[in-house]
């Protein structure tokens, strides 16, 4: 009989499969994973495995790290016997509640494009014999699965990695699964919460304004939301420590923190929040309905206003090199001396202003760099060293910190490609042999560089310390910024965004290494020295070796090169383990 | 004057062209029919020099074209068989960034964008991006991309896809005129009746190698047909009418 049932459900289950519906609903989730577009015309391909690979690998890292914090060794050297473990946890518990909240939102901007039905929809399936009722609640189905996937995926490792860390001081399996289940609830229904605001900041948008004013500001929109969203990871450093700080007060301003709502909604429900957050945690489940009731109210508005509405609308944006870009125009034709390289030089500027994936990716590296910068003014705010008119470290870090990032994320954003079929047109008119790219991005990256540092840092420090420091600091930001450009442009010979991108190379992690001592180096190690140093100028000259040793190492890599590593390449293919010489041909 | 001098390309050891040999002199418009999978695409890109030959060269003047790739290019006009864009760029940016690459003068770069631009009826949709281009609005925009630095050869990879009959008329008599200023024309085509009418000369492939290769003129008496009835006895071996009646017999099985 039970055989009976399951085939019975089976059948159902397979009949269900192949209804329309059920179809559009697999057909509007696979192609929120793969893009509107044709296969591979972003030029990075991923598959639906791989980005939920990726996407669950933050979790899953940053709870493996967690697992000495918590270790009773450790703890136990530390001087810290019977600690409230849960208490200790709050600040993770925060810190992965933002993660998901962050990365979940990021999906929702990345995959924006293609959350809604577009023009190739409307012309395969309005044809077909189905209600564009039916086209809508598939689609919205389509939305939600992919929310409540991603929420589970990005927050699958954690969920059972860091209760195990957390539950390695506890004795009871009761402890590990209620910390497990609060841990999991938290950080899902969060997760679904930052995908559904998103939609519905976007969806707002899209809702009230017109469809050309809408493409217009929606670009700036996205920057401005994965702008926030880095911010908000940032706060998982200082909003632990406020909510132990001012335990049981009002706390201004972080009431107003989503996560702590999460982070509230959690704690009470392991017992251990006081008043006030289990009153902030009251809000999270409210919160969330409300934002998936809104997203859906203004998704269908959307949907009456854009997609039934395609065939009298159209795509065209038009775009005009106005007088806001010709400064931009002027300094490129002044350094960009060689006609392809001007060519070249200003595709590179339209792709970065005008390509999605690339002007998100510079918002994120960008936001970073500016909450980082931020957080090193406010450290000189409070430390009151910019009354005093001493140039703290604190305060001379900040172009530094902002150049590394600008510097890192254009260099970052030259390796993504766009449209690799279109690239023809480079493959067929650039000289492969003779094409200097490292000298034209090179070039690229200074003129984006020297603008702020000229009218902004030079003026800025020339008030706060004087004509001297500000003049000599600049010459340091200046000297180290070349520096670092010629630094991470070794043995690079692509045009930027015509070159295929293999998305895990050997070296990355080495990558990643030397981008972190970068860091330290460029924007803490520095700012320390010339802080010591501005005092008496003259014990500058300390960096000069250094400078020297900066930039002879990549001359001379770029001297020893071989004529075919210098040559252009359109294909980066990673290195073989061996070589088939196919001698038989 | 453009030589292929026995051209063999094999994709790991697979045959793609084997063996072909032909020459194109100024003022000649060879045209290139074949059916799918015939080798003209790869032909097309050993021509460009975007693919290298197996075995054989290409030469121009007498000199391999892969000596120095970026003066032969300089001499070349070549529209793809697919408009692959950057949509993001609009029409004027795209032109001007060819026109950069290819070195010309910016003055002059300017007006033949912009006179290029009004004959080919894209003037005012300059600034709109090329994403919003209709397929003819973005064929248009790489036959301009290939005419304006007035090149000595030009290679065409199925032109006129996507064109307006007023587009495609206008590029027939185009092409004529082409030929009589001494360029020298390769033209790949599906379309016979096309090539019947811009062609001086026509070659045939099928499975990679040359099966006719005489002026349009010549190809019927020899075969004593039509161009259509040649080229469908030479490289298909299809009974398309019957073809075409168990196609309706299908659709009304039950």
């Amino acid at each position: 009989m039970s055989v009976d049932l399951s085939r019975g459900i089976g059948r159902r289950w397979r009949a269900y499969r192949e209804c329309p519906f059920a179809r559009l609903v697999r057909l509007f989730t696979a192609r929120i994973f793969r893009g509107s577009g044709d296969n591979d015309a972003e030029g990075l391909d991923l598959s639906i495995g791989l980005v939920l690979t990726l996407l669950a690998l933050p979790g899953g890292f940053v709870s493996v790290i967690l697992f000495p914090k918590y270790g009773t060794l450790l703890q136990w050297m530390r001087g810290v016997v019977n600690a409230d473990v849960i208490a200790t946890a709050l600040p993770d518990e925060y810190f992965f509640i933002v993660l998901s909240m962050a990365v979940t939102g990021a999906i929702a901007v990345w995959r924006w494009d293609s959350i809604f039905p577009d023009r190739r929809d409307y012309l395969n399936l309005v044809p077909l014999p189905i209600s564009s009722r039916t086209i809508l609640l598939a689609n919205f189905v389509g939305v939600m699965f992919l929310a409540v996937l991603v929420a589970v995926d990005v927050n699958a490792a954690s969920s059972i990695l860091l209760p195990l860390a957390v539950g390695s001081t506890q004795d009871t399996f009761v402890f590990f699964a209620r910390f497990a289940a609060v841990h999991a609830l938290s950080v899902v229904l969060a997760s679904i919460f930052a995908f559904f605001a998103v939609f519905s900041v976007l969806g707002i948008f899209m809702a009230i304004l017109p469809r050309p004013a809408f493409m217009r500001i929606s670009p700036f929109l996205r920057t401005l939301i994965v702008v926030s969203l880095v911010t908000l990871l940032s706060t998982s450093f200082a909003v632990p420590l406020m909510l132990k700080q001012f335990s049981g007060v009002p706390r201004f301003g972080v009431s107003w923190l989503p996560p702590v709502w999460f982070l509230g909604m959690g704690m009470s429900l392991l017992g251990k929040a006081d008043p006030h957050l289990t009153a902030l945690g009251r809000i999270a489940l409210p919160a969330l309905g409300s934002a998936i009731v809104f997203a859906a109210c203004v998704y269908s508005v959307g949907y009456r206003k854009h997609f039934v509405r395609i065939p009298e609308l159209t795509n065209a944006v038009v775009s005009s090199d106005g007088p806001r870009w010709l400064w931009l125009r002027r300094l490129n034709e002044l350094v960009m001396r060689d006609p392809p390289q001007r060519g070249c030089s200003r595709f590179v500027w339209k792709t970065l202003f005008r390509s999605e994936p690339h002007r998100l990716l510079l918002a994120g590296v960008g936001g970073l760099g500016l909450v980082l910068a931020s957080q090193a003014l406010f450290g000189a705010f409070a430390g009151g060293t910019i009354k005093s008119g001493h140039l703290s470290a604190e305060i001379l870090s900040v172009p530094l910190i902002l150049f590394f990032f600008v510097i890192g994320g254009l260099r970052l954003a030259f390796e993504i490609p766009v449209d690799l079929r279109a690239n023809w047109i480079f493959r067929l008119l650039l000289d492969w042999k003779r094409h200097d790219c490292q000298a034209m991005a090179r070039k690229l990256i200074l003129i984006s560089v020297a603008p702020g540092l000229l009218l902004i840092a030079l003026p800025a420090y020339c008030w706060l310390g004087g004509w001297w420091a500000g003049i000599l600091h600049t010459l340091v930001v200046g000297v180290w910024s070349i520096l670092l450009t010629d630094a991470v442009l070794i043995r690079f010979r692509k045009m930027p965004f015509t070159c295929s991108l293999p998305l895990f190379q050997q070296h990355s992690i080495v990558i990643l290494l030397l981008c972190a001592m970068g860091f330290f180096f460029f924007a803490v190690l520095m700012p320390e020295f010339e802080a010591w140093a501005l005092p008496e100028p003259l014990r500058l000259i300390g960096l000069i070796p250094v400078a020297a040793i900066a930039w002879y190492i990549p001359h001379r890599i770029r001297q020893n090169a071989l004529e075919i590593e210098r040559a252009l390449i359109f294909e980066e293919v990673p290195t073989r383990g061996f070589e088939v010489l196919s001698i038989a041909e | 004057m453009l030589e292929a001098v026995h051209l063999i390309k094999r994709y790991s050891s697979v045959p793609a062209v084997q063996d072909l040999a032909f020459t194109l002199r100024p003022g000649q418009v060879l045209g290139c029919l074949g059916p799918n999978g015939s080798g003209k695409s790869t032909t097309v890109k050993m021509l460009t020099g975007l693919l290298e030959p197996t075995h054989g060269a290409v030469l121009f003047n007498g000199r391999n074209i892969r000596d120095d790739l970026p003066a032969y290019r300089k001499l070349l006009g070549y529209v793809p068989e697919e408009a692959l864009l950057y949509p993001y760029l609009t029409g004027w940016e795209y032109l001007e960034l060819v026109g950069s690459l290819r070195s010309m003068p910016r003055r002059a770069m300017g007006q033949r964008i912009d006179s290029l631009l009004e004959l080919f009826s894209l003037h005012a949709h300059r600034h709109a991006s090329i994403g919003s281009y209709s397929k003819g609005m973005r064929q248009r925009i790489l036959l301009i991309a290939a005419l304006m630095d007035n090149p000595e050869i030009f290679i065409f990879d199925e032109p006129l896809s996507g064109l307006d009959v007023t587009s495609a008329l206008i590029f027939k008599h185009l092409v004529h005129a082409l030929g009589a200023e001494g360029k020298l024309v390769f033209y790949c085509s599906h379309v016979l009746e096309v090539v019947e009418k811009v062609c001086s000369d026509v070659l045939i492939l099928r499975k990679g190698a040359v099966i006719a290769q005489d002026s349009v003129a010549n190809i019927p008496q020899i075969i004593g047909e039509s161009l259509e009835d040649s080229f469908l006895r030479l490289v298909e071996d299809v009974d398309t009418v019957r073809a075409a009646q168990d196609i309706v017999a299908v659709m009304n099985a039950a």
